[in-house]
């Protein structure tokens, strides 16, 4: 193959054992690409109606790029997909790392399993041979003492994917790791992998992965590199000055349209978390369990988080495989665990200022803890502030919560808590399965503390600023994400520069003409979607898109490598159909979309009484219509049209 | 194309013991074969031959080369962008990401962790977005350590 895929797959049956190896045809990656497309056409086809997602008859795909090992850049990103137990419809996840070349170096461009083994086991796959081993002796170990053991049997150069304490308990918002906390956590598929007593996949190929064009490739990437190593002042500004950034843009009427390279800066010197506190005044994170606002977490508390505090840690920059960028960072810890990956905005927020907690060697430690059980930070953080409302309105009482005090801003209740939702133990056990389920256990109104999408915690991006974050956590196939689409990333993505027909976003605007509903709005929310979808197939990394995509060569880079000549709307429909086909997954596996709407609160309902949010309100009903439309979906229920599956191919 | 073995081969098995890719199969003494869908055309076979047995991918027959002058990777790392996709192209993972940043930087930088087990294959180099990577001939032993850059 000279066309960047490798043209296969592998199946896997956990239960009989037998391993399937199957040649995949050309239209098909024409089609979905591959990655999350190359997932969603295997999974749309093979799960049968209603299967229980922990049940045998669950598919788990992991999926590489298209564009991984092909020489483009930003390419190295992987796919977790499954039907998700959290949400009961399409589930999928995204990681880095270095996994996803491994992938395609043994041959195939995904693995899947489906079955359930009757023990602990995982898979090995060496040139060509692929064998299920006895995982009893790594059973209970944490994913990084996991991947260290089988590394060190297999060789540095092995990508191992594994299941922490998290997974093998089926907490329904664990999730699979690689690269000792790089982590796949979204839509709770580390309990399907623990479910099926799948504790590892090492993959340890060396094939290689070729392209039609290798020196328009090389040519494509030198051009990357020059904006990505474009150099912007505002690196050499203190942290303190991000956050004060962020006060002007909370209080001020008027807004500029941003641009990605600004946003690669930050990316580039602090990584994710340059903006947390930037994000907390400008009402961008959620605060309190999303009932406070910035003045409830002023920089008098958040100073604590500060950026350039968090870069002192940081011994050396982490970068995903082919990614010229690095946000990540490996940083020196306190206490018992010497490393960590620099903990990310997300983890920071939702551990942290979700739950009042402002005190940054915690956060340190949780999120060491909860990468090696392999549970998702946003999901634990975001069930520990849902669990301490509960607490402070009396819906929880220390008899419940085995005495801890679960009070807004105790550090030492917190880090306890979210022990024990790792082991399962005590209140910890019925936290676990995340705060839609909790809340169900618990009864007597704890409901009304929750804030999910069809059972996802949403990220901690609030739609109250952003209505396009609550847009795109409502009508996503897989509710909650905050990877898709929002107002500031259409600005940034720049589409319109290369695809025909999308509107572009005025430069200076007025705050409050983003929650006005129009067309131009459900525009940019479908082209976002269709974007990722394509760009998940491709194995893109969003924090290269949101550079821009005259500036970062996606469409280009796919059409040398593969020999095709797709125009940037052809692209396009390739992520429509993608993202057409999870959504009719959901359909078949009887998901009314309207019941995936973000819980009321995040809509503004009631509104805000101070803040940068205050007063806001999203018409998230009226949105989710107009997006639908932009699909083909039926404007009323969400669900694809005959006619839309029809002309998009998908049977 | 793949790489093949001629009727000069008488066996030794030599190929068999460096191939990364487990691509050639052979009993001892028998004539060895290579199996094209594993093949990676690394070339490492054609180096330790001593019957000018193997054919390169256009077969042309590959002459025998002293392990101590199989070229090594050499990088500029001034101007590495550490998107390690050499470590990864390595087929025998002798390359490595070092654990401390560059002089006067922030990123790590590749380096030749493991220089014995090193085959001269060039994937590193040909994969290298940046063109940082050159392959020499050794000069002398040169010491491989993540402190000389
Ligand atoms: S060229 Fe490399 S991969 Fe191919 S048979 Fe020879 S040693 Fe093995
Ligand atoms: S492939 Fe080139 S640019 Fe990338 S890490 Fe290796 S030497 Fe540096």
């Amino acid at each position: 193959m000279t066309k960047a895929y490798m043209g296969k797959i592998l199946m896997v049956d956990l239960s009989s054992g037998t391993m399937t190896e199957e040649a995949i045809p050309d239209s098909v990656y024409e089609q979905y690409l591959s990655g999350m497309g190359l997932g969603a056409y295997i999974l749309y086809n093979r799960i049968p109606a209603g299967a229980d997602p922990l049940g045998p008859e669950n598919i788990l795909g992991f999926c590489s790029g298209l564009l991984t090992g092909t020489g483009s850049l930003f390419s190295g990103r992987w796919t977790l997909v499954g039907k998700s137990p959290l949400t009961g419809g399409w589930g999928d996840a995204n990681c880095g790392g270095t996994f996803s070349p491994a992938i395609k170096h043994c041959g195939y461009d995904a693995v899947f399993f489906k079955g359930i083994s009757p023990k602990p086991v995982y898979l090995y796959v060496k040139n060509g041979k692929a064998v299920l081993k006895d995982a009893a002796d790594l059973w209970g170990k944490d994913a990084v003492e996991t991947e260290e053991k089988l590394k060190k049997q297999y060789g540095e150069k092995a990508g191992v994917a594994v299941i922490g304490p998290a997974g093998e308990k089926v907490s329904l918002i664990s999730g699979v790791c690689t690269d000792k906390g790089r982590i796949a956590a979204r839509s709770g598929l580390g309990a399907v992998m623990g479910v099926k007593k799948l504790k590892a996949v090492v993959l340890d190929g060396v094939q290689r992965i070729n392209v039609q064009d290798p020196e328009e490739m090389k040519r494509l990437s030198l051009k990357c590199v020059k904006w990505t190593n474009f150099p912007m002042p505002l690196s050499l500004l203190p942290g303190v000055g991000l956050a004060l950034m962020g006060t002007f843009m909370g209080a001020t009427p008027v807004m500029f349209a941003q641009d990605g390279l600004l946003y690669k800066t930050i990316l580039r010197t602090w990584g994710t978390g340059g903006m947390n506190q930037m994000s907390a005044e400008m009402g961008d994170s959620p605060l309190k369990n999303w009932v406070g606002s910035s003045k409830d977490f002023p920089l008098s508390k958040s100073k604590t988080i500060n950026p350039d505090i968090i870069r002192k840690a940081e011994i050396v920059k982490y970068h995903c495989y082919s990614c010229p960028l690095g946000c990540g960072g490996i940083c020196a810890t306190k206490g018992k665990y010497s490393h960590t990956h620099k903990p990310e905005y997300e983890s920071i927020l939702a551990l942290g200022g979700l739950c009042m907690n402002e005190d940054l060697d915690s956060l340190f430690y949780l999120n060491e803890l909860l990468n090696r059980a392999g549970m998702d930070t946003i999901s634990a953080g975001a069930t520990a502030a849902f669990a301490i409302e509960c607490y402070e309105k009396g819906i929880l009482t220390n008899k419940d919560t085995d005495g801890l005090e679960l009070k807004w801003g105790n550090t030492e209740a917190v880090v306890a808590l979210i022990r024990k939702m790792v082991n399962r133990d005590g209140i910890g056990d019925i936290l676990a399965d995340g705060s839609k389920v909790a809340a169900a256990k618990i009864g007597r109104g704890a409901e009304a503390c929750t804030v999910h999408a069809g059972g996802q915690e949403p990220a901690m991006h609030d739609g109250r600023g952003d209505p396009g974050f609550n847009v795109h956590y409502s009508v996503e196939p897989t509710p909650g994400r905050h990877t898709i689409g929002a107002h500031l990333y259409y600005e940034m993505f720049q589409l319109w520069k290369r695809v025909k027909g999308l509107p572009r976003p005025s430069l200076l605007f007025m705050k409050g003409s983003k929650y006005k509903v129009n067309k131009e709005k459900a525009q940019a929310s479908a082209a976002c979607s269709k974007f990722m979808s394509m760009g998940n197939g491709a194995g893109m990394c969003m924090f290269g898109l949101f550079i821009g995509a005259k500036r970062i060569p996606t469409f280009d880079w796919l059409n040398a490598a593969t020999g095709w000549k797709f125009s940037p709307e052809e692209y396009m429909t390739i992520g429509e159909r993608i993202q057409t086909i999870k959504q009719d997954f959901n359909v078949k596996h009887r998901i009314e979309p309207k019941n995936n709407f973000i819980s009321r609160r995040a809509q503004g309902n009631p509104p805000q009484k101070e803040g940068a949010n205050k007063g806001r309100v999203v018409d998230v009903e009226k949105l989710a219509a107009d997006y639908w439309e932009q699909f083909g979906w039926d404007r009323a229920t969400g669900k694809p049209k005959a006619e839309t599956l029809k002309r998009l191919g998908i049977k | 194309m793949s790489y093949t073995i001629s009727e000069k081969c008488n066996g030794c098995g030599a190929c068999m013991r460096v191939c990364p890719a487990d691509a050639i199969t052979g009993e001892k003494k028998k004539a060895h074969a290579i199996d094209a869908n594993l093949c990676i055309e690394c070339g490492a076979c054609g180096k330790v031959c001593p019957q000018s047995g193997i054919l390169d991918g256009n077969g042309i027959a590959c002459t025998m080369i002293k392990r101590s002058e199989w070229p090594k990777p050499e990088i500029t790392v001034e101007t590495c962008i550490a998107c390690g996709i050499c470590v990864d192209a390595c087929p025998v993972g002798c390359l490595a990401m070092s654990e401390r940043p560059r002089n006067k930087g922030v990123d790590a930088f590749p380096y030749l962790k493991d220089a014995k087990a090193c085959i001269g294959c060039g994937f590193c180099r040909a994969d290298c977005p940046m063109d940082v990577i050159a392959m020499l001939k050794p000069v002398k032993e040169k010491k491989a350590s993540s402190e000389v850059a």
